[in-house]
Formats: C-alpha cells, sequence, structure tokens
C-alpha cells in the first residue's frame, strides 16, 4: 500500500475511530491514541498531528464535548466526550462505513478479516 | 513529572495558532502533555532519554504543516476553493475610510459577479418584495387607511330615497322632498344636497373642454367640513333660483388657468357659454367620493356613467326652485352631517317616519322611503374586503419573499464558512471579514432596494392607470414613502443579519457546530429548520398555483368577453360626443320636438361629416352604443293596464343612418329613414323588447306610447349590448333623433370610414369645431376603443392577479432553488458517497429532483384545495367560465411543474458535479 493511500485512508477513518471510542466512556488524547493503536494490533497509529486537529474540527463542529478535569493526584487533563449530536454523527457514519466497506468487499473482494 | 519542558518546545514548534492567547495555551498544553507521557512511556520501557526525546518529538514532525491543521481545525473549515484576494488591510487614519469602503465594494461587486444566480435571485426577491408590497400598499393606504380630509367623516350619512314599486334602495330624492328633510329632521346638524353635471369650458386660450361639475345647495360645504383654498363659498342669497352666475373652482383647474393666482376670484370663465364669476377655489382633498357616490345610485349618475375616472372641477350653487325640480324627478343627491348626539340608526329612525308622511301627503311619493347609510359604507363596503384580502396576500408574498432571501442568505452562508475560515487562518481579522461581509449585503440590499423603488414607482403608475373609476380616491394615491422606508430598511436588516451569519458563526462555536450538525451526516438537529424551509416552499407553490388558477380563470373570462358580440360593428366607427349648449340651441317644450336650431344643427353635422373623404355614413344619436342611456316608462296602445307591470324601457335616439353606420343587423320589418319631427310618430325596438313585451305576437305595426305621443312600431333589431359586453341587454326602443331631441343638448356623433379609424379623429373634432367653434368636443376616439374601455376593470382585476400570480411563480422558483441548493450543500457528502459506490449522476439528479418533486407536488395539491375552496370569490368576475374550470387548472398545475423543474435545475447541476473523493477524504 503506498503512503499516500494510507494516510488517506487513516485521515478518513480517523473521525469514525474517535467517535467510536469517546462513545463508550470520556477519554483524553493520549489514551485514543494508545487505544486506537492497541485495538487495532499496530496496523493504524496515530500522531498527534493528526489527531488533535481532527479532535478541534469534532469539537468545533459540536459532535464531541471537550473539558479540562482535575482529578486527586493527576494531572489536569482534557477529556471528551460524545455529544447527542455526535452520537447521530456516529450511527450514520458507521451506516456509511459499513455500505463503504461492503462495497469495497465486492467490488476488490477482500476477505473480511 | 518530565523534567522537560514541554510546553515550551510545543510552543516554538507552533508559534501562534489562533488569535486567541488563552485558546493557544490550551493548544500547547494538551500537546505538551502528550507528548510529556509519550516521553516517559519511552523512558518506562528503557530507551535512553535522547531516544525518548526523539519519539516523543516525530509526533510533532510536521511543524508548521501541524500548525496549519491545527489553525484549520479550530477555526474549523477544511477544503479551500480559490477566492479572489482580499483587498488589502485598511490603513488607519480618516482620509482613507472611504477608500477602503470603495475597495470593499468593488471587492463585492466582482464576488456577487461570480455567484450571478444567487447574487439575482436575492436582488430580485428583495425587489420585488419591496416594489410590490409598496405600490399596493401605497393604493391601500389612499384608498382606505387615509380617512377622507372631511370634518369628523364618521358623522356624514348619505340620505337615499327607497322605491318599494322598484326594489331599489338607493335613488336621488327630489328637490321638494330634499327641502320637506331639511326643515323636518332634527337628527341632523345640516343636511346639504348636490346634482352632478358635465359643462363645457370655454378657456381664455384654446380649445373648450368638457369638466365634471357639481351643483351644490349652499350647504354642502358646510355638511362635509370643506374651507375653500382661497375666497369663500356661496351663500344662501347666491343658491336661490334666478341668483348671480358664481361658482368655485378646483384647485386642479385653478393651477391650469390660473397657476395659483390670488387673483382667480373676481374673475370669469366661460361655462356653457355663459359668465360665471369665481368666488373662490376647493382644495383637491375636498373629493369626498363624489365618483363612489354616484356609481351605486340607481340612475341620475351623472358623469360616472361615462365610466371613467373623472374629478370634478366646478362647484356652482344649484339654484334651484320646486318649479324646476318637481316632486316627481329624483335628481338630488342628499348627504347629511349628524347631530354629535345622533346615530345612523335614530336618523334612519326619524326619516322613516318623516317619509311616511310625505307618500300621504303627496301622489309622486307613493311607494317611496329613506335609507340612511354612513358616507363611511358608501364609499368603502364594497371595495373594502377586496382590498383587504389584497393586502393580506401582499403581506403573505413579502413575508413569501423575506423567507426566501433568508434562505438564499443561510445556503451562500454555510457555503462561505469555509472562505471565513480561510481568511482567518490567512490572518484576516474578523472585524476585516465583518467588513467586507457588511459591503456584499450592501451591494445585495441596495441593488435590491433601489430595484425595489423603480418596481414600486411603475407598479403604482400601473395600478393607477389601469384601475376603474369606482375605487375611490385612487387618483391621489402617491408613494408611500414611510412604507418604502420601511420596506428598504426591513430587506437591509434582513440581509444584514442573514448574511452576517458566517462570520458569527466563525466566533460563536457553539452556533457552528450546532450548524456543522445541520450535515445530513446522519445528524437531525436541522430537521426543524430544513422541515419549515420546506414548508414554506410547500406554501409557496401552493399560493402561486392559487393565484394563477384565479389568473388564469380571469384570463379565460376576458378572452370570453373579448369575443362576445356587442350587436353593433365597431370597427371603423368613429366616435365624438358634445353637448349643445341651449343657449344657442334652445329646448323649448312648448314646440317639442321641434326644436329647430338643433335639428339644423344635426342635419348641417351629418351633411358635413358624410362629405369627408373615407366616411361611408355618419349618424347622431343621444348616446353611443356602449352608453347604456335612461330609461322610461311606457305602454303598448291598446294593453295599457298591462303595460304597468312592465320594467321601463331604454329609450335610444338616433338619425336614421344609426343603424348602417354601426351596421344593426335588421331582424323584421324595417327601420326608420330620416323623418321630420312633425310626421307621424315611428319607432324600432329591439329583440329583447320584442321577445319580453310581445311574446308570440308581431310588434310591427303595434304601438307604444311613450312621452305622450304612440310610436308605431316599424321593426325589429338585433340587440345591443348597451350596458356592457358582459350584461343582458334590456328591452330598448329606438326613436328617430328628429322626433326626440335631447333634452339636454347631449349627443354622440358616430362615423364608419372605409379606410383606418386612426387618423380619423382630428378630422372629426374639426368637423364639429367647424360647424361651431364654441362646443367642447369630447369622447374622440375609435368605437372599438370605447369597447376595450367598457372591459376595464376587468382588465385591471386580471393584470393585478396576473401580476400577483407572476410574482408568486418567481418567488416559488426562487424557494424551491433556494431550499434544493442549501439541500444539495447539505448533502454533499452523503451524494459524493454515493456517486463514489457507483451511483450514476442520473441517479444523483433523480434523487435531487424527486426531493424538489415532494416539495412541488405537496405544493400543488395544496394549491389545488386552495384554489377549488378561494376562486369561488371570483365569481362575480368570471364571465363564460365556471370557478372550477378544468382546463385552466390543469395548466396551472403544467405551469408550476415547469417552474419547478426550472428551479431544479442549477441544483441538480451542483450535485453532479460533486468529487466523490472530497466527500470520502472529508468523512
Amino acid at each position: 500500500m503506498s503512503e499516500a493511500l494510507s494516510k488517506e485512508m487513516k485521515k478518513g477513518s480517523l473521525e469514525l475511530l474517535i467517535l467510536a471510542l469517546v462513545e463508550e466512556r470520556e477519554r483524553h488524547g493520549y489514551e485514543m491514541a494508545k487505544l486506537i493503536e492497541q485495538r487495532s494490533r499496530g496496523a493504524i497509529t496515530i500522531h498527534a498531528a493528526s489527531l488533535y486537529p481532527t479532535l478541534y474540527r469534532l469539537e468545533a463542529r459540536g459532535v464531541i464535548e471537550g473539558r479540562w478535569v482535575e482529578r486527586a493526584g493527576q494531572r489536569r487533563r482534557r477529556y471528551y466526550r460524545l455529544t447527542t449530536e455526535g452520537r447521530r454523527s456516529l450511527a450514520a457514519q458507521r451506516d456509511t462505513w459499513h455500505a463503504f466497506v461492503q462495497g469495497l468487499t465486492r467490488v476488490a473482494r477482500i476477505r473480511p478479516a | 513529572m518530565s523534567p522537560m519542558d514541554w510546553r515550551a518546545i510545543v510552543r516554538q514548534a507552533l508559534g501562534n495558532i489562533t488569535r486567541d492567547a488563552a485558546t493557544d495555551e490550551d493548544i500547547v498544553e494538551e500537546l505538551a502533555q502528550h507528548l510529556a507521557q509519550l516521553y516517559d512511556e519511552a523512558l518506562a520501557r528503557g530507551a535512553s532519554p535522547q531516544q525518548a526525546r526523539e519519539r516523543a518529538l516525530a509526533e510533532l514532525h510536521t511543524g508548521s504543516a501541524l500548525q496549519h491543521e491545527l489553525q484549520r481545525a479550530r477555526s474549523s473549515q477544511p477544503t479551500v476553493p480559490a477566492l479572489p484576494a482580499l483587498p488589502p488591510a485598511p490603513t488607519s487614519g480618516k482620509g482613507s475610510i472611504m477608500a477602503d469602503l470603495w475597495q470593499d465594494l468593488r471587492y463585492s461587486l466582482r464576488l456577487l459577479a461570480r455567484s450571478p444566480g444567487f447574487a439575482a435571485a436575492a436582488i430580485v426577491t428583495l425587489a420585488l418584495g419591496i416594489g410590490a408590497t409598496t405600490a399596493i400598499f401605497s393604493v391601500l393606504d389612499a384608498v382606505l387607511l387615509r380617512r377622507a380630509p372631511l370634518a369628523e367623516p364618521e358623522r356624514l350619512v348619505m340620505v337615499w330615497e327607497t322605491d318599494r314599486a322598484s326594489s331599489t334602495i338607493r335613488e336621488p330624492a327630489s328637490y321638494p322632498d330634499f327641502l320637506d328633510f331639511q326643515q323636518r329632521a332634527q337628527q341632523f346638524a345640516q343636511i346639504g344636497a348636490f346634482v352632478p353635471a358635465e359643462v363645457n369650458l370655454t378657456p381664455s386660450q384654446g380649445d373648450p373642454i368638457r369638466l365634471a361639475s357639481l351643483a351644490t345647495t349652499h350647504e354642502l360645504p358646510a355638511v362635509l367640513g370643506i374651507q375653500p383654498v382661497v375666497g369663500r363659498t356661496f351663500t344662501a342669497e347666491e343658491d336661490r333660483n334666478g341668483g348671480p352666475r358664481v361658482l368655485l373652482i378646483s384647485e386642479r383647474l385653478w393651477e391650469r388657468e390660473f397657476r395659483r393666482s390670488r387673483e382667480a376670484v373676481g374673475q370669469t370663465l366661460r361655462i356653457n357659454d355663459q359668465p360665471f364669476t369665481i368666488i373662490g377655489v376647493m382644495p383637491n382633498e375636498a373629493d369626498f367620493g363624489v365618483m363612489q357616490v354616484l356609481t351605486l345610485a340607481a340612475y341620475s349618475r351623472g358623469f360616472a356613467d361615462r365610466d371613467r375616472a373623472s374629478r370634478v372641477d366646478i362647484w356652482a350653487p344649484l339654484q334651484a326652485s320646486v318649479q324646476s325640480l318637481p316632486r316627481s324627478t329624483h335628481p338630488i343627491f342628499v348627504i347629511g352631517r349628524l347631530k354629535p348626539a345622533s346615530s345612523p340608526a335614530l336618523a334612519q329612525q326619524e326619516m322613516t317616519t318623516i317619509a311616511a308622511d310625505l307618500e300621504r301627503a303627496y301622489p309622486d311619493n307613493e311607494d317611496r322611503g329613506v335609507f340612511i347609510e354612513s358616507l363611511d359604507d358608501v364609499l368603502f363596503k364594497r371595495v373594502r374586503p377586496g382590498l383587504w384580502l389584497l393586502l393580506s396576500a401582499v403581506a403573505l408574498v413579502l413575508l413569501i419573499a423575506c423567507v426566501n432571501v433568508v434562505n438564499l442568505l443561510l445556503a451562500r452562508g454555510t457555503a462561505r464558512l469555509r472562505e471565513v475560515a480561510l481568511r482567518s487562518a490567512l490572518g484576516a481579522n474578523r472585524k476585516r471579514l465583518a467588513r467586507q461581509f457588511a459591503a456584499e449585503n450592501i451591494v445585495l440590499t441596495v441593488g435590491g432596494g433601489i430595484l425595489g423603488v423603480l418596481l414600486a414607482l411603475a407598479g403604482l403608475r400601473v395600478l393607477v392607470a389601469l384601475a376603474p373609476p369606482e375605487i375611490p380616491r385612487l387618483a391621489d394615491a402617491g408613494l408611500n414613502l414611510p412604507l418604502l422606508g420601511g420596506a428598504v430598511v426591513l430587506s437591509i436588516l434582513i440581509g444584514f443579519v442573514f448574511g452576517m451569519l458566517p462570520v458569527l458563526q466563525s466566533r460563536r462555536l457553539d452556533i457552528q457546530g450546532a450548524l456543522k450538525a445541520e450535515d445530513s451526516r446522519g445528524s437531525s438537529a436541522g430537521r426543524g429548520s430544513q422541515l419549515a424551509r420546506s414548508s414554506l416552499v410547500v406554501a409557496e407553490v401552493a399560493l402561486a398555483l392559487v393565484l394563477v388558477v384565479g389568473a388564469g380563470l380571469l384570463l379565460r373570462s376576458f378572452w370570453t368577453v373579448q369575443r362576445v358580440n356587442p350587436g353593433f360593428d365597431a370597427t371603423n366607427v368613429v366616435k365624438a360626443e358634445f353637448q349643445l349648449p341651449p343657449s344657442r340651441y334652445p329646448v323649448n317644450f312648448d314646440v317639442w320636438p321641434n326644436f329647430v336650431e338643433m335639428h339644423r344643427f344635426n342635419a348641417e353635422l351629418r351633411r358635413r361629416a358624410e362629405s369627408q373623404p373615407g366616411v361611408e355614413s355618419a349618424a347622431i344619436a343621444g348616446n353611443h352604443p356602449l352608453d347604456a342611456g335612461f330609461t322610461n316608462s311606457f305602454a303598448i296602445v291598446g294593453r295599457e293596464a298591462e303595460s304597468r307591470s312592465y320594467p321601463e324601457i331604454s329609450v335610444r335616439r338616433v338619425t336614421g343612418s344609426y343603424f348602417t353606420t354601426v351596421r344593426l343587423p335588421v331582424r323584421r320589418g324595417e327601420v326608420f329613414a330620416d323623418v321630420e319631427p312633425t310626421a307621424p310618430t315611428v319607432a324600432v325596438i329591439n329583440e329583447t323588447a320584442a321577445r319580453t313585451f310581445f311574446d308570440k305576437r308581431e310588434p310591427i305595426g303595434q304601438q307604444i306610447r311613450l312621452w305622450g305621443a304612440p310610436r308605431t312600431i316599424l321593426g325589429v333589431v338585433a340587440d345591443e349590448k348597451i350596458h356592457g359586453l358582459t350584461s343582458d341587454t334590456p328591452p330598448a326602443i329606438y326613436l328617430p333623433l328628429q322626433q326626440a331631441p335631447s333634452a339636454t343638448g347631449a349627443e354622440a356623433l358616430l362615423v364608419r370610414v372605409s379606410g383606418s379609424v386612426g387618423g380619423f379623429a382630428p378630422t372629426l373634432r374639426s368637423v364639429v369645431r367647424e360647424l361651431d367653434p364654441g362646443l367642447a368636443v369630447f369622447g374622440v376616439e375609435p368605437l372599438e376603443r370605447t369597447l376595450a374601455d367598457s372591459v376595464q376593470q376587468r382588465r385591471f382585476v386580471m393584470m393585478l392577479l396576473g401580476l400577483f400570480a407572476t410574482l408568486a411563480v418567481v418567488l416559488a422558483i426562487i424557494g424551491i432553488h433556494g431550499v434544493l441548493a442549501y439541500t444539495v450543500r447539505q448533502r454533499q457528502h452523503e451524494i459524493g458517497i454515493r456517486m463514489a459506490l457507483g451511483a450514476s449522476p442520473q441517479r444523483v439528479t433523480r434523487l435531487v429532483m424527486t426531493y424538489g418533486a415532494r416539495l412541488a407536488a405537496l405544493g400543488i395539491v395544496l394549491g389545488i384545495v386552495g384554489a377549488l375552496l378561494l376562486t369561488r370569490f371570483l365569481a362575480t368576475l368570471l364571465f363564460g367560465v365556471t370557478t372550477t374550470d378544468v382546463v385552466t387548472i390543469i395548466a396551472a398545475i403544467l405551469l408550476l411543474i415547469g417552474a419547478a423543474l426550472l428551479a431544479t435545475y442549477l441544483p441538480v447541476r451542483r450535485a453532479v458535479r460533486i468529487d466523490p473523493m472530497d466527500s470520502v477524504r472529508e468523512l
């Protein structure tokens, strides 16, 4: 896979990944980056340089909401959670991606893992 | 804690991100924490501090690219359209403000020129909204809302006489009745009266002109509460029979003849060949609605029968006597001013008693009563509902126009959020952007405003020119400036508020978030407003359909009316009207019908007219074919008792040449030729008279007694539409002019020419003038024109509704377009993905068009229901079509479907041009 295409795909899917992660509970950026890497078994790694602009963009669109949280004995951190809007957006994106992936599968004959 | 200062590192790597230090600080801290944690983690895994540091820093590998990404994210719009460069930032200093503004405006023009569709739609919508509303509201204001310029107008009432025999409730009174009313009525502060007339004015220079005049009792100005501009009104002395020849002139005539000189008072005017002394000038506002009062009357309507907008220019004392105006004639219009404590009901009660007394006292008053009607009702009752309906339609159209503009601006605003973001990123400050957007709005709203004002002016002109004379005070309607200003300000406000949305949104992220959430990528937050917008489009389509159906029905009626056979043939006939003054053409009833001077004039006029080249025949008539003229009671000789229950018969006085000149077909028998005044009296009747009064009997040879003489019927002619094309022809009798000369001297010359009628009018005028230079010749025009003018009210309503329908259709097109364009923009991603998944342009086209079609279809269905419910109000205006005319409704539906298709064109084109990759990338 060419690096350019990989980059495009990552970028295209990052929003979905973020939304899916904060759907479970509120998380901070570092945690998200780690989880993406772990859960994709290393197939997808996200740099801060892509992560944070995307977070801000999603926040600006009102699909996620960030706030600074101070917990006892911990540093002040910025946690993101899914808004009602985000929940709708996530559902729609899942549908779209599902259709997309199915399409890809049918056309390019990709075996699901 | 990491020993390293990650904040400093991040800050150094990114520089200034946004223009907000606090926001920058948050970003820096968040990134710093991320890097610190990576660093710590790497150390924990056994990396050297140097390796750990490199690992963490790799996250920022894109350096300045990251800064750019963050800026974009924070101001939150991706993809960047190509834009003309923003003019340089404003230089400080006062002198440059105008230059900056000029620059902004020029830039705005360039930018708008790049989306001409949007600019045109917004400007046209604004212009239509402002223009149509102001023009129509100005008319309504002049007619309805502005009070009559009379003192306490609510105390003024018309005192009509009623006639139980003919069931009429609005007849003028007799002069003796008027005097009795004055003497006996207690509920009135004052009672006055007037009689309408037309007079010839011979100016010091130029041709005689025909003017509308009122002969009034001396009380009338006081009753109405009108003060003369200069001079005084009549005294009781001057109002006596045989009193001095004095008159008041209108402000308009004063202006025209005397250039508003005060010297006018005391000068003389030649009226009907007699010198009259001017004693004062009546203000223009003195017209209390004479035309409306006269139009309502059962007869004696004077110049109102001429069916043209007339204004009174001459006020003369009535100078009546019970000898000249006995109880049997009813030419007097009575107006009373109620006492403050009284009411129309009380006055009605009192006058009913008085009328009953008079009925007992005088045989002439048999069946007569009194009907008190407030002047306000007389003037406005019949037109008010229609005008309010019109006003509601106007308000609705304005509302729709505003909503359309809002839709357009919103759609554009959404598109421009990206531009705002880009400009912010490129360093434009918000003030600068606001200024630029303001400049654009100024261009749009000022453009719309100017066009709107022009439209309003033109619209008002058209309305006043086309309006039938029955609409009161319309001639005085001027553009309502406060309203015009209000409409312009409103449109500027709308443009400003909604046009600035992108700038506001870029400041308030929550709004922006909400707006972005309208993005169809699964969110339904925007559904509320989407529903609202869609409903408005549905309403627009429905309204447009109702109006188009209405206009279509009127158009079909008009078409049908145009093809009605008037009975006579107006082509190639030219008409001229005049009135022979009794000073030179004496009306002496001792020698009736042998009015020598009149007959001599008529014979000579005919001879001269017929000797003109190109003239086939000439005729003189008491009334031209479309002038209703007057009716009279009559009896069929031998069936007198039966005749008493007959309606009156229309009396037409014509020379023998009339029938050939207007080509009135002879159905049976023959028509009269020129006869001597003293020869045995003869007559011709029309088909309706033959049918109504003779049924299956043979009318020819029978005699009709009229004005004391039995007149032998020679023949039967076809029906002429003397009451207008849409009215049934009344029974009519034609008498030789020589045996029934006009007591008023009013006559019409009708000439049939072989060639074109166009250039013949001046010839005809000069033929009359040469014979008698002192005559005012008026109404010189082809008879076809007279025919066309007779349907002017119909044409007016048709044009008005037609204009409205056009407006509604245009707005509906803009509305559908606006909503679809907005929707396409919102669903850009979805459409892109569909296309990426293989949807063909046809499919995308279908997608967008289906949406548009759904809105249009719903609107059309509602519109049909609305049309079926509302067109019945047009019933009285329709002719030859029903209110549910299927052809019209289907045509209207097809028109709107066409309009809807037109409206979907641009959005569809935009949709199929969406680049699927953009959508995938932006997911």
